[in-house]
């Protein structure tokens, strides 16, 4: 259990002991009647499945005990941080089986006691009808194949293993999609983006540093920054180790044998497992990090099996892991409070790939508003170690270019490589406004290229400007609010080892940024959807099934694996494209064609998932006309579009109201100042919530569950919630409910 | 083992989901769902977790590396399919001539109608290994399809069993051999249907249902006569169970019904044949005793030793000219370099399919006339393991693949108790077997099972 039970214990632990020993009996006793309870509908709670009693036995143990005290039990928002609450948390899990921990005496509460289903506070509070009707009968289809599979390893003993487990199982997978073609198989002359990567494996390691970017620009000149260089470099010096053959300069172009594809996977599948799966483990730990041990490895599973990333990286070729992993890293050192090693992680994403830049905004104005925040002390200390670091890691990567090892205009030449304006408005087909919009207002007709470059700058700029406004504008009023606190407390102001209070607002200002940049952007390439899924992905992985943002999250994660469509189908990839999507959707639970709630965002899915569906199967039965050539990525491009520019709308949306709630809450919200509740501000509360109580436990038995009466106790609440005698109130609710189970089962 | 105590030690009552009570649950919310309760199966949620997952990773595998098998099934399909019924066994376009039993040919012309109409070069008669993408995923596709009966029969097992948890873990691990993955979606062949329908049979016998299990065998063996291993077990269990009284009495009805479901089923199969004359031929193409002991994939059994220690012999014959050893000059030469040659010993005496038969059968008899005092559903599970493992030991010409012939019915005895659990993983671990390496955790198992 948890710090409430240790806190509990000096005075508990003996009575709670006594009961144990009882328990013991008490189960021997009830399992030789464990026929008889399966008959009993009323009787079969899922979380007690194990410990459900007879009524018999239930009265006896009754007639025993005293004191049926209601043992704290662990609550998310108890343990939160309220920075944290954003996470969309959902009730725990409704179809728990998890067993009491051995110092409880949960396994002897009566059945009668015990809640039907959980609902947290929030969704009390909420009054979202659609929602606690769900809870009721959707046990079955709430789980997840995760959850299951999670909760099946947890049951038996070896929660140990699931994350082991589950990374083994993702590396199967990805070698699996891994035996398949990629990118440019057997399509000489100039193959694809497998064979650039190989190609710079060969230039990095046979030609000096300032040749690096200007060889043989024709044929896949290098075009990311440093950091891929130094990794080709790397992976070539191996290559070359094992079969000089694989990397041999200009020789070894377009080679293609099995065991040069093994290498080329090996590797990526190296630098997936060194960086994404740590970045992904750690991202569960510490975002989700008030979650139950559970819902952290469910998490992890949603993003390790997350198809997109899987088809290009593993299937098309590409290390774009690593760079998102980078990302990843940084949030995860800035939720910890280490903001300077989050940059250096950050600057080292943006330095293998530049697509990190679809991040850079929201990242730059979290840090700017988080030197806000702190004050202009502190923040301006914090701003300028930051900015220092920053600059020391961009030096370091581009060392090799810079003048005591390089002249002056060596550095031009990367720079020019990495941002290339010089190519088109958009490559290929790509859902974003201007390939969708393309089909109306012929672009590259009525404006030149510079005066395009412009536009789409600007409105990538107005794209991603609310995500950078919430941020500073909270970054502000936590700064004011903070102030009003120092004035009246005297205290300091906050340190930076604080929780960070803007935290929440990062992820949707991150995913408005990079679906900005994706929308508006210029020379953008289908992949790169794969940047502003990272943030909606893992939002996704916090959410619960059922709530608007794992409708959205996987509704637009299954959009952009179409979207690649067009892509993957050219490379051969058609039958991983539908085995890690079916295996996805199951993975999370998701269910496209149930249509349980009635809303909006169901009704739309469900539209774009028949229009898909239609245009595979038009694609397969019919050729396009040979004046629309490009019929069918064309009407892919009109199907996604809409979706994610509604995701970065709804990011808007989300961030202003995260925002809003963060602002909102008023001082007493900053956890560093709960510490000292008073007992006055506690006791209202309480009374106010025992109505409901009362009310909904005679309502009925599906009522409320006790750690939502526990929900006022922080743990810092402790010595007043004794006073309080929760446990005896805990204690009158339990009989009345005792009295009500067993006149309702006794004949007469 | 200590595993299996620590995955049933927690939940020490056990937890008996019977079918029923779930189709409760599931009709709770009829409301909303009914539509999907009348599609639902009755199958729980972890069940179809695993054939989603079994099926979306052998949908990724379709890429992987084909044996010569897969060529061999596209050719029987070429074969059925465009040759008349009279030619199936004759023809010799291909190496890979057919040699599976009748209801095989049959089952491969049925899967030759679809493939006609996917990509007519598929049954191609002259078109030899044929490899294009569409004959790919065609014969990738049928194994999976037809491995549902394997998946199904796993499935009702599950349902049926005391303790569905031990036995969903058992049904698993076996759904998803690592060998079954291998040798059918990898290596190519459907071996994964063949096992249901020997799992179907096993299941009618433990219901009671024997007719119904010697009427399935008897189907299986003209499926794929490699399921000869296994009837002894069945013709002793049967006959002793079923056709005979407990006293020992003969019944007659049960008797003859037996043997007529079984006389239909090898008419159905072999009746054509028959007209046609054609018996000898299929029979000479269905018992090649013309290969050698040993497959070219040396089985780790009996034989192999006593070739290794052949050879062991010859070295000392010749370095120290022992006169007393007469070498036969045919076997210095080598012992199953080829692919399906013949192996000759150089100092022991030649062993001929007659031997090989003889010790099986003498082996066998051991654990039979158990089984014919005892015909219990359960020591008939361990005579068909044990029956697998002596054909495996001593058969002619044996396979490493018949391994997984062992490990199938004793899956079904691992939930059993812990010998059999343990020796279950150590013969999983056989499938190491399938790359020539591992043949030291065969010969462990056998060791511990006999």
């Amino acid at each position: 259990m948890d710090e409430l039970n240790t806190a509990f214990s000096a005075e508990g632990s003996t009575a709670r002991r006594r009961t144990h020993a009882r328990n013991r009996s008490f189960v021997s006793q009830n399992s030789s009647q464990s026929v008889t309870q399966h008959t009993r509908p009323r009787l079969k709670t899922p979380s007690l499945r194990h410990r459900t009693s007879t009524p018999d036995s239930l009265r006896s143990t009754f007639s025993q005990s005293d004191i049926i005290s209601p043992i704290p039990r662990r609550h998310h928002h108890l343990q939160a941080h309220e920075s944290r609450l954003w996470l969309d948390t959902p009730p725990l899990s409704p179809t728990s089986t998890r067993a009491g921990s051995p110092g409880s005496t949960r396994g002897v509460t009566p059945l009668s006691l015990r809640p039907r289903h959980t609902l947290s506070f929030s969704s009390i509070a909420e009054h979202d009808p659609s929602r606690s009707h769900h809870v009721a009968h959707d046990k079955k289809s709430e789980d997840s194949m995760a959850r299951r599979w999670v909760r099946w390893m947890h049951k038996h003993g070896i929660k140990n293993y699931v994350i082991p487990a589950a990374v083994l199982g993702a590396a199967l997978i990805k070698w699996c999609i891994g035996l398949g073609s990629y990118s440019g198989q057997g399509t000489p002359p100039m193959y694809g983006d497998y064979e650039a990567q190989r190609h710079w494996m060969e230039l990095t390691l046979h030609l000096p540093v300032k040749q690096w970017y200007s060889y043989d620009l024709e044929y896949w000149g290098l075009d990311y920054p440093p950091l891929t260089a130094y990794v080709s470099w790397l992976c070539g010096v191996i290559g070359n180790w094992i079969n000089p053959a694989w990397v041999a300069l200009d020789k070894s172009r377009g080679i293609e044998s099995p065991e040069s594809k093994a290498f080329m996977r090996t590797t990526v599948l190296a630098f997936d497992t060194l960086v994404y799966i740590p970045a992904i483990v750690l991202f569960t730990r510490v975002w989700q990090e008030s979650r139950s041990t559970r819902t952290q490895h469910v998490a992890l599973l949603t993003l390790l099996f997350q198809p997109a990333l899987l088809l290009i990286d593993f299937g098309h070729f590409q290390y774009n892991s690593v760079m998102l992993g980078f990302t990843l890293l940084a949030l995860n050192f800035f939720a910890s409070g280490q903001d300077l090693l989050g940059a250096v992680c950050f600057s080292l994403g943006l330095g293998f790939k530049q697509m990190a830049l679809y991040y850079a905004p929201a990242i730059g104005s979290y840090l700017v508003a988080k030197c806000i925040y702190l004050g202009p002390q502190k923040g301006r200390s914090l701003f300028i170690r930051l900015a220092l670091v920053t600059i020391l890691t961009f030096l370091l990567l581009f060392l090799p270019f810079l003048p005591p090892l390089a002249p002056l205009s060596a550095i031009l030449d990367p720079i020019a490589r990495i941002f290339p304006f010089a190519r088109g408005l958009f490559e290929d087909k790509v859902a974003n406004f201007w390939c969708a919009s393309n089909v109306v207002f012929k672009w590259k007709v009525w404006l030149s290229r510079p005066q395009l470059v412009k536009m789409s700058a600007i409105l990538t700029a107005v794209g991603f400007f609310p995500g950078v406004v919430t941020l500073l504008y909270g970054g502000w009023k936590h700064r004011m609010l903070s102030e009003a606190d120092d004035k009246s407390r005297a205290k300091d102001s906050p340190s930076s080892s604080t929780p960070e209070p803007l935290l929440p607002l990062l992820p949707y200002a991150l995913l408005n940024s990079s679906m900005s940049f994706f929308l508006f952007s210029f020379q953008v390439h289908e992949k790169t959807i794969l940047v502003p899924l990272l943030p909606l992905t893992f939002l996704l992985s916090g959410s619960s099934s059922g709530s608007e943002t794992f409708e959205l999250g996987v509704l637009v994660n299954n959009v952009a694996v179409f979207s690649m469509w067009p892509l993957l189908k050219r490379d051969g990839l058609a039958i991983p494209y539908i085995a890690t999507l079916v295996l996805w959707n199951r993975l999370v639970g998701y269910n496209p064609l149930r249509l349980n709630s009635q809303s909006f965002l169901r009704y739309l899915s469900l539209a774009i998932y028949t229009a898909m569906v239609s245009l595979h199967i038009l694609e397969l039965l019919i050729s396009p006309p040979a004046r629309f050539p490009d019929l069918f990525p064309v009407l892919n491009v009109l199907i996604s579009t809409p979706i994610f520019a509604l995701t970065w709308l709804w990011s808007i949306k989300r961030g202003v109201e995260v925002s809003w709630a963060l602002g909102g809450l008023g001082p007493s919200s900053t956890p560093a100042k709960s510490s000292q509740p008073a007992l006055s501000t506690l006791r209202p509360m309480l009374a106010e919530r025992k109505p409901t109580l009362d009310r909904l436990t005679v309502n009925g038995l599906d009522g409320v569950p006790e750690e939502n009466f526990n929900l006022t106790l922080d743990k810092d609440f402790i010595p007043n919630a004794r006073q309080l005698k929760t446990r005896s109130l805990g204690f009158a609710r339990g009989a009345k409910v005792l009295q009500r189970t067993a006149s309702a089962e006794l004949p007469g | 083992m200590n595993e299996t105590h620590s995955l049933l030690e927690p939940f020490p009552q056990k937890e008996p989901i019977p079918a029923s009570k779930q189709e409760g649950e599931a009709a709770e919310p009829v409301r909303i769902f009914r539509w999907r309760t009348l599609l639902q199966l009755d199958v729980a949620s972890a069940d179809w977790d695993i054939l989603v997952l079994s099926t979306c990773l052998k949908l990724l595998l379709f890429p992987a590396y084909r044996s010569t098998d897969f060529e061999v099934h596209r050719n029987w399909l070429a074969i059925t399919h465009s040759l008349p019924i009279s030619r199936w066994y004759y023809d010799t376009t291909s190496e890979w001539t057919l040699d599976y039993p009748p209801f095989f040919a049959y089952f491969e012309k049925l899967l030759s109608i679809p493939a006609y109409f996917i990509d007519s070069k598929i049954v191609d008669l002259q078109n030899l290994n044929y490899d294009a993408w569409s004959v790919v995923v065609y014969q990738r596709i049928t194994v999976i399809v037809t491995e549902l009966v394997l998946a199904i029969v796993l499935q009702r097992f599950i349902r049926e069993a005391a303790d569905p948890s031990v036995q969903r873990i058992i049904s698993v691990s076996l759904f998803l051999h690592p060998g079954l993955l291998i040798v059918d979606h990898i290596h190519f062949q459907y071996n994964g249907f063949m096992f249901g329908i020997l799992l179907w049979s096993i299941l009618m016998a433990r219901n009671g249902n024997k007719l119904a299990s010697g009427f399935l065998f008897a189907i299986l063996l003209n499926f794929k006569h490699i399921y000869m291993y296994l009837a002894p077990a069945y013709f002793v269990y049967l006959l002793r169970s079923f056709c005979l009284s407990p006293t020992g009495a003969l019944q007659p009805t049960k008797f003859l019904s037996l043997a007529n479901a079984v006389i239909i089923v090898f008419l159905a199969s072999l009746g054509p044949f028959i007209l046609m004359g054609q018996l000898p031929q299929l029979l000479s193409r269905l018992f090649p005793f013309t290969r050698g002991l040993n497959h070219a994939y040396w089985a780790p059994n009996a034989w192999a030793l006593v070739t290794a220690a052949d050879r062991v012999l010859l070295k000392v014959a010749q370095r120290f000219g022992i006169e007393v050893l007469a070498i036969n000059e045919a076997g210095v030469a080598s012992t199953s370099r080829g692919l399906v040659g013949d192996t000759v010993f150089a100092v022991i005496p030649n062993v001929k399919p007659i031997h090989t038969f003889i010790i099986t059968i003498v082996f066998q008899a051991i654990f039979l006339t158990k089984l014919w005092r005892l015909p219990s559903y359960k020591s008939f599970v361990t005579a068909l393991t044990l029956c697998g493992y002596t054909s495996f030991m001593f058969g002619w010409h044996v396979h490493e693949k018949a391994i997984l012939l062992v490990l199938v019915p004793l899956s079904l005895l691992a939930a059993e108790n812990n010998a059999f659990f343990r020796t279950f993983m150590i013969a999983s671990v056989a499938d190491r077997l399938l790359h020539p390496l591992g043949s030291l955790g065969l010969r462990t198992t056998t060791e511990e099972s006999v």
